[in-house]
This record gives C-alpha cells, sequence and structure tokens, in this order.
C-alpha cells in the first residue's frame, strides 16, 4: 500500500517538479481538446443552422386574376403533395392589400381606386431533409398547376445555402478524422517528449531494481493528471466561445439561432485526453526502458 | 559472490571484454584496473545484467546469465549497491529523497525509510543537508550521497565504477577509506579505477584489464 501511495504521490510530485513540462504537455493538449471540441460543436450545430435557413425559403405562387379564393385553395392543397413541400398559405385579395400596405407604406386601394393585387400562395419547403433540397422540381410542378400566373423565389441565394451544406457535409467526415488524427499526434508526441526529458530518471530507476510497473506507474498518472487538467481548461473555453457566438448571433444579426453544446462531448473530450496521454505515457515510458 | 567463466562480450561498434574467467568472494574488496576503454565499464555493465554475455557464464549471488529471464533483472539489482563517477542523482528531489529511492522501489514504509536513510547518510559521514538539492553540493558530496543511495539497501555487493574519476585527490582517498568500512561491515567491493596510485598498497586483490582481456588477477 505505501509503495503505491509513493507511485501516486511521484506522479503528483512530478507535475509540480516540472512545471515547465507540465505546462507544454497541458497546454497543447488543451489546444487539441479545444479544436476538436469546437469542431464537433459545429457539426451538432450545422444541421439546426440549416433548419432554420431552410425556414426562411418562400415560393411565392401568384394567381391568375380570374382565380377566385375557392379555386386557389384547391391549387394550394395540389401545391401541399408535391415532394418536398411542407405548407402552403392562401393570401387573399384583402391580405394582399394589407400586407403591401405594411411593406410599401401605401394604400393601393386609395391610390388606384381598385384591387390590382391577385390572389397568391407562400409556400415553404420541408427543413429536416439530410439531402440537398432541391427546389427547381417543385417550382416547375408548380408551375404547371391550372390558374398560376407566376412563381417567384431566391433560387440563387437557395441554391447557394444548400450548395454550401452539400459540400460542408460531404468535407466534414474527412476534416474531423484528419484533426483528431493531428490532435492524438500532437497530444501523444508531446507527452512523449516530456518523457524522454526525463530519460535520467528513468535509467536511475532502472540501475536501483525497479520494476517496469513502478517506473511506469507516475508517469501514467502524471498523464492522466496532464490530461484531466486539459480538459478542465478546455470544457469552460469551448462553453465560452459557444456563449460568445451566441451572444454575437443575438446581438448582431437577425437571425434567431442558438448554439448548443451537447453534455456528451466532455465526456468524449475527457475520454480522448485521458486515454491518449495515458497511451502515450505508457509507450513512451516503455520505449525508454528497452 | 561474483563468478565470470570464459565470458566474452562485443559491442556493435567493436570492442567489450574477451574470455574473462574469475571468482570474487563474499566479502571481497577488489580493486579492477585498467585504461580508458579496457573493458571496465563492460565488466561492470555485464555483473548488473545491463548487458548479457555472448558467450560463458556470469554468476552473480543467486543469478545466473544463462537463466535469468528480463523480468528478474530489477530483483537481482537489488543486491547491489552502485556507485557512478558521474553520480547518477536526480537533480529534482533533495538528498533525502534521492537516498530513499532504493527503499521505495524494495516497499519500505515511511519510519523505516526514514531511518535507513538516516543511517546511511551518518555512516558516509553527511549528517546535515539532507534537504539540499544536489546542484548545490560539491563532488564529494555528491558522491557520498551516491555512495549513500548505494547502501541504503544494505546490498550484498557495491559496484563502483570510477567513483573517484570527478573527485580531488584528498576527497577520492576518503571515498575509498569510505569504501572500505562498508567493505568490513561484510559488503563485497568491486571497484573499478585508471588511477593505480589510489589503490596500491591497500592490500586489495586487483584484477587488470586491457584491451578487453585480462592481464592479472
Amino acid at each position: 500500500m505505501d509503495k503505491f501511495l509513493y507511485l501516486i504521490s511521484e506522479g503528483l510530485k512530478n507535475v509540480w517538479r516540472h512545471k515547465m513540462t507540465t505546462f507544454t504537455a497541458v497546454f497543447s493538449l488543451f489546444l487539441a481538446l479545444y479544436f476538436v471540441g469546437l469542431l464537433a460543436t459545429a457539426g451538432e450545430n450545422t444541421r439546426s443552422i440549416l433548419q432554420y435557413l431552410r425556414s426562411k425559403y418562400k415560393i411565392e405562387v401568384f394567381f391568375k386574376q380570374n382565380v377566385d379564393l375557392k379555386s386557389a385553395k384547391k391549387v394550394s392543397d395540389l401545391i401541399l403533395e408535391v415532394k418536398g413541400v411542407r405548407s402552403s398559405t392562401v393570401i387573399n385579395k384583402d391580405d394582399a392589400v394589407r400586407i403591401f400596405k405594411d411593406q410599401f407604406g401605401e394604400d393601393i386601394l386609395g391610390v388606384l381606386g381598385y384591387n390590382p393585387l391577385p390572389i397568391s400562395a407562400v409556400v415553404n419547403l420541408k427543413r429536416n431533409s439530410e439531402e440537398m433540397l432541391k427546389i427547381a422540381p417543385v417550382v416547375s410542378e408548380i408551375k404547371k398547376m391550372k390558374g398560376v400566373q407566376e412563381v417567384r423565389y431566391q433560387g440563387h441565394l437557395i441554391k447557394k445555402i444548400e450548395r454550401t451544406y452539400s459540400r460542408f457535409m460531404q468535407l466534414f467526415p474527412g476534416v474531423a478524422v484528419l484533426f483528431i488524427t493531428v490532435s492524438v499526434l500532437v497530444i501523444y508526441n508531446t507527452v512523449k517528449l516530456s518523457i524522454f526529458s526525463r530519460k535520467e530518471l528513468i535509467d536511475s530507476l532502472k540501475l536501483i531494481g525497479a520494476t517496469k510497473l513502478f517506473i511506469q506507474m507516475p508517469f501514467i498518472f502524471e498523464g492522466l493528471i496532464d490530461g484531466v487538467l486539459a480538459t478542465l481548461i478546455s470544457i469552460p473555453l469551448i462553453m465560452g466561445t459557444v456563449g460568445g457566438t451566441n451572444y454575437m448571433i443575438d446581438n448582431f444579426t437577425s437571425w434567431n439561432i442558438e448554439l448548443t453544446v451537447a453534455p456528451i462531448l466532455f465526456i468524449w473530450l475527457t475520454l480522448l485526453s485521458g486515454i491518449i496521454s495515458v497511451l502515450g505515457s505508457y509507450r513512451a515510458v516503455s520505449g525508454i526502458m528497452k | 559472490m561474483i563468478d565470470f567463466q570464459n565470458v566474452s562480450y562485443t559491442h556493435l561498434k567493436g570492442r567489450g571484454v574477451t574470455n574473462l574467467s574469475f571468482s570474487i568472494d563474499d566479502g571481497e574488496f577488489v580493486f579492477l584496473i585498467g585504461p580508458t576503454g579496457s573493458g571496465k565499464t563492460t565488466l561492470m555493465r555485464l555483473i548488473y545484467f545491463d548487458l548479457l554475455c555472448d558467450s560463458g557464464k556470469i554468476n552473480v549471488g543467486n543469478f545466473n546469465s544463462d537463466r535469468i529471464k528480463k523480468s528478474k533483472i530489477p530483483l537481482a539489482r537489488r543486491d547491489i549497491g552502485m556507485v557512478f563517477q558521474d553520480y547518477h542523482l536526480l537533480n529534482d528531489r533533495n538528498v533525502f529523497h534521492n537516498v530513499a529511492l532504493p527503499l521505495h522501489v524494495i516497499g519500505c514504509d515511511a519510519s523505516e525509510i526514514s531511518y535507513r536513510v538516516e543511517d546511511a547518510l551518518e555512516l558516509v559521514g553527511f549528517e546535515g543537508k539532507r534537504s539540499h538539492y544536489p546542484h548545490e553540493l560539491s563532488g564529494g558530496e555528491k558522491q557520498r550521497v551516491t555512495l549513500a543511495r548505494a547502501i541504503v539497501k544494505e546490498p550484498k555487493l557495491i559496484l563502483a565504477d570510477e567513483p573517484t574519476g570527478n573527485l580531488d585527490p584528498v576527497a577520492a582517498f576518503e571515498l575509498v577509506q569510505l569504501l572500505e568500512t562498508i567493505n568490513n561491515e561484510g559488503t563485497t567491493i568491486l571497484m573499478a579505477s585508471h588511477n593505480y596510485n589510489l589503490i596500491k598498497g591497500r592490500g586489495r586483490r586487483i584484477i587488470e584489464l586491457k584491451d578487453g582481456l585480462m592481464r592479472g588477477s
């Protein structure tokens, strides 16, 4: 028991004895965890951002002047059956006048003496599709419907958003794997370097008859402490960065988006740093002892 | 205590020792002399199984070079105290903790460690400065601490590889006297040196090496 406690206390003391090495190891671990955490948060929130942007997609369908409200509602029901359509709301002639006044400040009835605005419908698309949303087929199907005069939509913007999302989703797994691999290598090599700088200690312990386990234990425990410290620093910073981003979105944009951090991410980060630093310490000490 | 039978070892870059045969009895004090590169350090490393011989057979206490498993080498070293020219002290811990290290390795409890470290430091004439760090000590003091670390676990054998190499003549003389005192308690000592003046006239057996070969015993 004394021996075990000694090895644990040695691990703790080593953190203090080799402050510079500990700082380097913890700092690089922290950087790697911080960026992996942000990347995971970005991946996690991409869908909700896209859903928010898709909720803004709008197709405006204008009916011919001779189409009455009842016929327009029938066409609207047909529109609802088109694949990819979430909702279709009919706007009658009176509502159109009110909307016109809200938007342009002019009472069109007062100016012209009659209501030239046609009945229209606002069509919204489904938001939660994993695939790239294609708006052109929806528009072309609506255009073919009886009584439809004109269909207006933000084609260019929607195409751009959908294409960007599609590219992001294609690249994300590769970037994530690359980033985690680089992080693992950085952490592993930092731990390795910090142990190599104490080769003298390992050699001395070997000479006085220390077993492999006796030599490895303090280093492994030290690696674990480094990992825990780095996680403890990176978690509040990830939360702070996400909070700061939310503050900026709230105060400087008109977007109604709130980025979130999944609590499970912190468990993953703790496991990642713990496993890598412990494995890194174990392998580095074993390498020196060969 | 130590028995070499036709032992040869060659380093990857050449040199080593060739066909060495000799024995050192329990409680003996033997000097190992020879110029630099004659094989003294190689011979020492073969004794504490840092190197395993290419041919021949080495017995050190109950351990045999033919049969020793890698996992048992630390156990063999626990019966051996080692003193080196460059001290091998750990700069990040004080005198007390340097000397205590072998006792932690063998699993002594805290109270036992405390009195055994004090005893060892007293035996080598180093009673103050127990909380000093190696960089705060002179060469002679460092070597005394190294010796205290070697004897604290009460080994059966002490290997001293050029322990006086970095010491002034007075400190070197005192160190050899200390080793003799320890030997009088029954510990076997093998001390390598190329300083013949330091060891002559002491009435101890001398093994002479040259170019890896034994020239006399």
